[in-house]
């Protein structure tokens, strides 16, 4: 699977990612950005009014100053704080297990041709399978507990990781390799002064693409069936019509999911000024 | 590394390469592939060679096994004086198509990076990658990253990068394939500039018979595969070789010769 491919899954635009720091006229730039904020202003604009004029249901859609209100309290209560702590250490602790797995298993299919002719197939179709409809699996085996949360992120998030491995691999071009030997390079220099660098943009975009992964599994996971984790408070609030607090969860995942994707890109984008 | 010295004052003596009936057969599901057949060449030190030849005639083969990327079955390759099993930067530097750079290198680091590969500090690299930079002409392109940079200056820092270790023998495998009529004729002829203050001995692979006449001491022309050379013939225009000669009579005599050579062989 390639980098546009997997970019695609999961709604990112690699072209989006290749105007913006590629984009050459500073006027254009803030004009962009400008129009953006605007956007933005926009829709949040319209969830404050909308409600209060009546031209929602404020039952359903409640407005954005009384959902930030809710957020700041919620917050504060030692439960959701827990539930926060919970769902983020399981949200590490899976991807701590996914990435090296998947890579090894991503690098072990790249290099060996014969375990890659055995393996490979039944690999696509198990990736291709919706990874939810294990999920009672999981639960007999795991409970509802902290471990079936990283045992199921983990199963979701090792597939992608292995399969953005093998194409990281398979992307080094073969003529980077031939310069190296014919200027005497050892084996281990290929590897470290060759592959190591020429991997490393999309290695990245996997680490980030394997977080997007990585948080939906255990969302879904705790929604799903659980007793804390925020996943499961949202499930509740919906399910009991707290609306306030169901946007106030949302927001909150958000804004966490965001501002987690952007520390990786910005490594990325420092990474790969090299690509264009 | 004191074999190699004796040999390198050898090579200069004599022939920089020689290439004695090499054969070569690839191993494929039904048998084996005949690649080259019998191939002799003997190169002076110093010289140009251009090997023309059709497409996969096996001229790359031959190139990677001057340079010790690749095995033969058969026959003798020696390059200044001694066998080559494996890749000597200090006797062979290689030149590909595409300049094959490396994008995350600037341009500083892509020259250095052979010396680089032996663990020479920085300052040293330095000092030697600078006066390959100017003999290119790329002064003040060092920071530079090779997406910044065109095609031909691609290659130009491709060949600072062959030449940086000072390698007696040069092989070359169509470096200018990827380039525009324009940018191909500036290029071999800069390739001469820089050839001839450099006293290498040079293999150049090419398609094209404008620019085997151009650059060339010597032209080899090879069949289709099993690769075999089928005429060898002295370039005896001049030197400094102008665009000029392109008009002249020899020139197009020379160049329609290869062409009957290649023509006849199909």
């Amino acid at each position: 699977m390639s980098r546009a491919a997997l970019g695609r899954l999961c709604g990112l635009s690699a072209q989006s990612a290749a105007t913006l720091h590629g984009g050459g006229r500073f006027v254009k730039r803030w004009q962009i950005i400008a129009i953006r904020l605007a956007i933005c202003a926009l829709v949040l604009g319209a969830w404050e009014l909308a409600p209060r004029m009546g031209a929602v249901n404020s039952m359903l859609l409640p407005p954005l100053s009384d959902v930030l209100k809710t957020l700041m309290v919620q917050i504060a209560r030692p439960s959701v704080q827990e539930a926060i702590l919970v769902t983020a250490l399981e949200v590490i602790v899976a991807f701590l297990i996914a990435v090296p797995l998947g890579a090894a298993a991503g690098i072990a299919i790249a290099e060996f041709p014969y375990l890659s002719a055995i393996c490979k197939p039944m690999l696509f179709y198990v990736f291709s399978i919706p990874k939810s409809i294990f999920l009672p699996m999981f639960i007999l085996i795991f409970g509802i507990g902290f471990q079936q949360k990283v045992a199921y992120a983990a199963f979701t998030t090792t597939f992608v990781v292995l399969m953005s491995t093998t194409a990281a691999i398979e992307s080094v071009k073969s003529d980077y390799v031939l310069v190296a030997r014919s200027f005497g390079a050892t084996p281990m220099q290929i590897v470290r002064r060759v592959y190591v660098p020429s991997m490393m943009p999309v290695l990245l975009e996997t680490l980030r693409i394997a977080m997007i992964f990585n948080f939906t599994g255990v969302m879904i996971a705790e929604m799903y069936a659980s007793r804390t984790g925020i996943g499961h408070l949202i499930s509740n609030w919906g399910e009991n019509f707290q609306m306030p607090q169901l946007f106030a969860g949302v927001i909150l995942l958000a804004v966490i999911a965001i501002a987690f994707n952007e520390a990786v890109r910005a490594l990325e984008v420092r990474c790969s000024t090299w690509r264009t | 590394m004191q074999h190699v010295a004796n040999m390198k004052t050898a090579g200069t003596e004599g022939h920089a390469i020689e290439i004695d009936q090499v054969s070569h057969v690839y191993a494929g599901p039904d048998g084996g592939v005949p690649a080259l057949s019998d191939v002799t060449m003997k190169v002076r030190a110093g010289r140009f060679i251009v090997i023309v030849g059709p497409s996969g005639c096996g001229k790359t083969s031959l190139l990677m096994m001057m340079a010790g990327l690749r095995k033969h079955t058969e026959g003798r390759i020696l390059v200044n004086g001694g066998p080559i099993s494996k890749p000597d930067p200090d006797r062979v530097g290689v030149i590909f198509q595409e300049a094959s750079l490396f994008p995350w290198l600037t341009t500083f680091d892509n020259i250095e990076f052979p010396l680089s590969l032996r663990g020479m500090l920085r300052d040293e690299r330095r000092r030697r990658s600078e006066p390959m930079l100017s003999l290119v002409g790329l002064t003040g392109f060092g920071a530079r990253y090779p997406h910044e940079l065109s095609g031909g200056m691609k290659q130009r820092v491709s060949i600072a990068r062959g030449l940086v270790q000072d390698p007696p023998v040069l092989l070359m495998d169509e470096p200018f394939a990827a380039l525009d009529e324009q940018t191909r004729m500036t290029m071999g002829h800069e390739l001469l500039r820089i050839w001839s203050t450099t006293n290498k001995t040079v293999v150049f692979i090419t398609h094209s018979l404008t620019e085997a006449v151009y650059l060339a001491d010597e032209v080899y022309v090879m069949s289709p595969r099993p690769g075999r050379m089928i005429d060898h013939m002295e370039i005896d225009l001049p030197r400094p070789r102008t665009y000029e000669m392109m008009a002249t009579d020899t020139f197009g005599r020379l160049r329609d010769r290869i062409w009957q050579q290649i023509r006849k062989a199909h």
